[in-house]
């Protein structure tokens, strides 16, 4: 509740501060901001707070997941470097629709009405669509935004269809009241009411991107400048997903034998799809496209359980995944600045290929290491959160029984695995230019503190548990 | 005393009083030197006749959604006027009611405003007008030649 | 609170000192190195001292928790501390003994180019062990044990320029990974049979079962694989004396003093399950008296200081698990301890005289050193009259309350206990005349270069030659304070076996008879060393020289590196081969076919993603309408 309050006053105050003949108090101005609202994110913990006429909702569940969020975007904004290279960028504007997706997001996460949830994803997602297109004089942004655009409405219409229709058939718009109908599915309920249900979920798996509804994913997040990628890539899918793990806990527990069989197969194409896809691909961004999509797959499988486990499953997956994608784009955006600009290459692709990472770990280890770690928890292998991540989400899926989703989630894993370790063979074995790439201490900073936190939960786990 | 249909009665009156005097007072006021386009019906400077199916300014659209903007505001206004204007309310609470009220909608009408400054500042309410650059050829074929080329074969 | 900060510090510290000493190698000046390291130890050892001083005597143990480290499911490990009395005394000997090895190596090290990497891996290592002795579950335990073992690989290999270094390095590393399977799968086995890791837990609930418990049996036998890989027991005892590679205080500290008895902490820590299961004792028992007299027979020849004095700790290594063995549990800790003291000096004492010898080890070349070295040779005096087991010095009291418990259980494990004792006084002694008396036999150049190590050497020298001497009273016959002490440990296997634990049953007089009879027969191994090595002035013959056949047996270690290498290496390898060209044709065309399978799926697949908006909602929409007629045209 209170990060709302602050991050909408912090927006509009960012927006004038723009005025500024200086850009350069920008940056710190914003993670001062967003510092602040993490710390008042805590003002009410341990307690259970109702707002607006249960409109929203603030408990540790939530916290926490406006706590991941804002570190998530703290550690965007640190590496967005304030746009110093780009004269025609708007840095003020970015920052403050940031900060207004947040609301967005975090209204997501703590809604407990379907019109907030509405809201919410609105508020979100109109920011996601100027973000991609906010490299203006370049076509492709241009092109995602508008893709992102015509799709993201196709979506919310489905999903607004789906809200009216559950309307219609429980008379409330709150979570609470749908839950207190759905309770007398022993008697039945109305056709209307699982139709509805059936379009809200399709509307929020779009914005989380699973598929078969991902075809917008790698489209959008290959044309978007990378440091919104890494954004897009890393709060709205936390916040997608906080808000389906919410609205299915709290509604509709009682006919998940009705769409836990649905997810479930939306889970495997998704994990399928996004896997086996992103072998193919010869640009890391665009491989990293296909990566979220099957880490929105690994997210589901805690969803398609929704068991004792989940939240913490779901939890401890969403941060360890934007930990590790944030030093992901954060390396990915340096090594493309620099060696861009050597290449002088026609093609805009070819340098956010893999071969743009040959030979990277020998001059610039710390980019390595970082680009490594997050890889390998990226890929889930032990001793990094990615691994914990991955095991409290196939847990949740054995305690369901579950096994043939379990199946296909591992072979996928190991799939997963190749496609990951191309990077670090590149960055490792591979022989390529080899200057030493200027890196600044805001960089160093956050890909140092990204390998802390990434290794540091994969050895002890239990640090974030102990939270909620 | 008047009925509740009298006080709108004024309304009405008051209204068109309003308009009949402004008129009547730009009449005095400015100068009077009408035109076919000042005389053709106003639709923002583009051709009131003819295909619908243009392309229009890119700048209508900021300004349309601006407008939008502050009707939807307008919109907002009633609602908050039926809810919050009741008497019983503010008596009760010695009149803080009204001022929490007032100071709510304040708050909402100047997010709005600081909107419209900003846009304001950055200039995206200016029109600006297109100045269409003549290409300068250096030839020694004098202009008229082109010109009468051109009227020959129109 | 304070405790737990305290607790907490203990280990923080030395890894500090790693983590200035790691990350400042190089840059950190070397004068300071030392400091340092030395000074994290020291605070640790102080830190402890305190501990211990307000320790209540009988009181339980206490636990820190720090963090909730793991939780799956229904098993929650959390990392947390445990202090009582086995652990302090552990801690104090770490940490005490560590802090005289450090400030050793400071002279011992100094002008080696690699000093601060080996301070910081010294105070690495004592972290890890701290870790292993202070940790409350079997999980910690276990990264302490595998986070010395990393360090121990680190420290006999530090001169990585020389590879046969290296491959002492290697091999001390894979045969401890045998030991640690054994160990893994033994925690593996408490989990599945307690639910939980935690000391507290796992003996509250063993002490609940009957005596002979087969799962039991089966996890004590599996824990003790473990010990016996970083014990060095019989079989896997080989790589404790190639693990003199290592720069000497290195094999103070940790091959001597602090890590080798891990394996007997933990037995002794799990002695509720080792007394709930006597067959896996006599395993303990058979195992470590064949180690005892089969490393003390092999130091009868050997003629590199290190070598005898590695090879004697093996044999003592055996003594302590002969002790445990007899569920003299207290009786093994007490010979821990003094041996920490004697083999720490001895080593330390065998630097000196390597230091001063520039770097020659062999005792055929050295003789006469005592003028030249008068305090090495009088604290190694003093160390070699203490591990030979004569009174009245430590070790006379700890080896010989071993013995008195053995002699109680089995009569014949106790006379071949004698003899190993016998055999350890004889070649302790033959070491110390051969090095200290009679004429020098080294090069002209090496006399000139005698002298006496400096002061950082020296102290640590004489602090410990005192505890070697006056240890033994510690623990004096019939009740000493340590007994009393560590009694509560003991509470749970008292508990599930009254008998084990009952007051001796052997008259005083026998036990003084026993006395006379250890101490008698290594005083006649003294004289016949004496006889040998001091009056016929007796030089071992060079390596060429023809044997007997059972010495030629016995000076090359029973072949048992070369039985190793032909039984266990070579068929190894050949199977590795044979797997290898069989993974040649049928796994590589396995893994392949399914990497092709994939890659041309991800090919087809990729043809989806067209890019045109179209498709993109006409896919998405015939997805909508296949997920509604999954859910409502075919129901299931």
């Amino acid at each position: 509740m209170f990060p709302i309050v602050l991050l909408s006053v912090f927006a509009v105050v960012l927006l004038f501060l723009g005025f500024l003949k200086s850009r350069s108090v920008l940056l710190p101005a914003t993670l001062l901001f967003l510092v602040a609202a993490l710390v008042a994110n805590f003002l009410d913990w341990n307690k259970t707070y109702l707002y607006f006429n249960s409109m929203l909702r603030t408990d540790n569940l939530s916290m926490v997941f406006t706590a991941i969020v804002l570190l998530s975007s703290f550690l965007v904004v640190a590496l967005s470097g304030s746009f110093e290279d780009d004269e025609a960028a708007q840095p003020a504007e970015y920052y403050a629709i940031i900060l207004f997706s947040l609301v967005g997001a975090i209204m997501m996460i703590g809604y407990e009405n379907l019109v907030m949830l509405f809201v919410g994803v609105e508020i979100l997602s109109v920011a996601m669509y100027i973000l991609t297109g906010s490299d203006k004089r370049n076509l492709r942004s241009n092109e995602a935004a508008l893709k992102y655009f015509l799709m993201g409405a196709f979506a919310t219409g489905i999903m607004l269809f789906g809200m009216a229709l559950l309307y219609g058939a429980s008379g409330s718009f709150t979570l609470a009241g749908i839950a207190s109908y759905a309770s007398h599915a022993q008697q039945g309920l109305s056709l209307i009411f699982y139709v509805g249900l059936l379009m809200l979920l399709v509307g929020l798996l779009f914005k989380v991107s699973a598929a078969p509804f991902h075809f917008w994913t790698p489209d959008v997040y290959d044309g978007a400048p990378t440091i919104f990628t890494a954004y897009m890539s890393t709060v709205v899918k936390t916040a997608g997903f906080a808000a389906l793990l919410h609205l299915l806990a709290a509604s509709f527990t009682y006919v998940y034998s009705f769409w836990g069989i649905i997810l479930a197969v939306v889970t495997a194409i998704t994990l399928i799809a996004g896997n086996v896809t992103a072998v193919y691909q010869n640009s890391f961004k665009r491989m990293m496209a296909y990566s979220s999509i099957s880490h929105a797959g690994y997210l589901l499988i805690g969803l398609a359980a929704l068991s004792a486990q989940s939240r913490q499953a779901i939890v401890f997956y969403s941060l360890a995944y934007s930990i590790a994608t944030i030093s992901a784009f954060g390396v990915l955006m340096l090594v493309t600045r620099q060696r861009g600009m050597q290449t002088l290459s026609s093609n805009p692709l070819s340098n956010e290929s893999f071969d743009a990472f040959n030979g990277l770990a020998k001059q610039n280890p710390l980019l390595g290491l970082a680009m490594a770690t997050s890889m390998l928890s990226l890929a889930g292998i032990p001793l990094t959160a990615g691994f914990w991540g991955k095991f409290y989400m196939f847990s949740t899926a054995v305690e369901r029984g579950q096994i043939w989703l379990l199946v296909v989630a591992v072979l996928m894993s190991a799939v997963g695995i190749y496609y990951y370790f191309r990077v670090i063979i590149a960055m490792y074995f591979r022989d390529g230019a080899t200057e030493p790439i200027r890196i600044s201490p805001v960089f160093r900073y956050v890909l140092v503190a990204a390998i802390i936190l990434t290794i540091g939960l994969g050895v002890a786990p239990g640090l974030l548990q102990g939270l909620f | 005393m008047l009925s509740d249909f009298g006080t709108l009665l004024l309304f009405i009156l008051a209204a068109f009083a309003f308009i009949a005097l402004v008129l009547f007072g730009a009449r005095f006021l400015r100068p009077d030197r009408p035109n076919i386009e000042k005389n053709s019906t106003y639709e923002s400077g583009e051709e009131p006749v003819g295909n619908a199916n243009i392309q229009f300014n890119i700048r209508f659209y900021v300004v349309a959604l601006v407008f939008v903007l502050f009707d939807v505001e307008l919109v907002f206004l009633f609602p908050w006027a039926t809810v919050f204007g009741q008497a019983r309310l503010i008596e009760a609470t010695g009149g803080r009611w009204g001022w929490f009220a007032l100071t709510e909608v304040i708050l909402f009408v100047v997010v709005l405003a600081l909107g419209l400054a900003y846009v304001w500042a950055k200039g995206y309410l200016d029109w600006v007008k297109p100045q269409p650059k003549l290409p300068t050829v250096e030839t020694k074929v004098p202009m008229d030649l082109y010109k009468q080329v051109n009227e020959r074969f129109k | 609170m304070q405790i737990g900060l305290l607790c907490a510090l203990i280990p923080l510290l030395p890894l500090l000192g790693f983590v200035i000493n790691g990350v400042g190698f190089r840059r950190v000046p070397t004068g300071l190195v030392g400091g340092i390291a030395t000074l994290a130890v020291l605070a640790s050892f102080l830190i402890v001292v305190s501990l211990f001083m307000s320790f209540p005597a009988e009181g339980g143990p206490q636990i820190v928790p720090l963090f909730d480290w793991i939780s799956v499911g229904d098993l929650h490990i959390p990392f947390s501390f445990q202090i009582d009395q086995l652990s302090l005394l552990m801690l104090l000997v770490v940490t005490g003994v560590g802090t005289l090895i450090h400030l050793y190596s400071i002279g011992y090290m100094h002008h080696d180019e690699g000093f601060g990497k080996f301070m910081a891996f010294l105070n690495l290592f004592i972290f890890f062990m701290l870790l292993l002795v202070m940790g409350a579950n079997y999980v910690i335990m276990f990264i302490g044990w595998e986070g010395v073992g990393l360090c121990s690989y680190l420290l006999i290999g530090f001169w990585n320029k020389n590879v046969s270094y290296n491959n002492a390095a290697r091999k001390a590393f894979v045969m401890n990974r045998i030991g640690d399977l054994g160990f893994l799968l033994g925690i593996f086995t408490i989990i599945n049979t307690f639910g939980t890791v935690e000391y507290v837990d796992v003996f509250k609930q063993a002490t609940s079962l009957p005596m002979g418990d087969t799962t039991v049996l089966v996890i004590a036998l599996l824990l003790f694989v473990g010990a016996m890989g970083k014990s060095a027991q019989v079989p896997l005892y080989t790589w404790l004396p190639d693990a003199m590679a290592g720069p000497t205080p290195v094999s103070a500290l940790i091959h001597a003093a602090t890590m080798v008895t891990a394996g007997i902490y933990m037995v002794v820590r799990s002695n509720v399950l080792y007394t709930l299961a006597p067959q896996a004792l006599e395993v303990v028992g058979i195992i470590a008296i064949i180690t005892a007299l089969l490393a003390a027979s092999i130091g009868l020849l050997q003629n590199d200081i290190k070598k005898v004095l590695a090879y004697s700790t093996v044999s003592q290594l055996g003594y302590m698990f002969l002790g445990l063995s007899a569920t003299a549990y207290t009786a093994g800790m007490f010979h821990v301890i003094t041996h920490a003291f004697f083999k720490a000096l001895l080593f330390l004492g065998a630097g000196s005289v390597i230091h001063a010898m520039s770097n020659e080890q062999d005792i055929r070349k050295m003789g006469g050193l005592r003028k030249a070295l008068p305090v090495t040779f009088i604290t190694f005096a003093i160390g070699t009259w203490a591990i030979s087991g004569l009174p009245p010095f430590a070790g006379f009291f700890s080896k010989d309350e071993i013995l008195a418990h053995v002699f109680e259980h089995s009569k014949v494990l106790w006379a071949l206990g004698v003899l190993g004792s016998g055999l350890t006084s004889f070649y302790m002694f033959r070491l110390l005349f051969l090095t200290f008396f009679g004429e020098f036999r080294g090069t002209a150049e090496q006399k000139h270069h005698l002298h006496e190590s400096p002061a950082t050497m020296t102290i640590p020298l004489i602090i410990l030659a005192i505890l070697s001497a006056v240890g033994g009273a510690l623990n004096l016959p019939g009740g000493g304070w340590l007994s009393h002490f560590l009694e509560p440990i003991f509470e749970g296997s008292r508990q599930v076996n009254p008998e084990a634990f009952a007051e001796s049953t052997i008259e005083h007089s026998t036990e003084y008879v026993l006395m006379a009879v250890s101490a008698g027969v290594a005083l006649l191994a003294l004289i016949a060393a004496y006889v040998m090595y001091i009056s016929r002035k007796a030089v071992p013959a060079s390596d060429e020289a023809d044997r007997s056949m059972p010495e030629q047996v016995i000076y090359n270690k029973y072949y048992v590196d070369e039985l190793y290498e032909a039984a266990i290496v070579r068929p190894i390898r050949s199977m590795g081969d044979t797997f290898y060209s069989f993974g040649e044709f049928a796994v590589d065309g396995l893994v392949n076919g399914v990497a092709w399978l994939v890659k041309q799926s991800s090919a087809q697949l990729r043809r989806l993603q067209s890019g045109s908006i179209g498709f993109y909602v006409f896919a998405m929409v015939l997805s909508i309408v296949l997920i509604f007629a999954l859910r409502f045209f075919i129901r299931f």
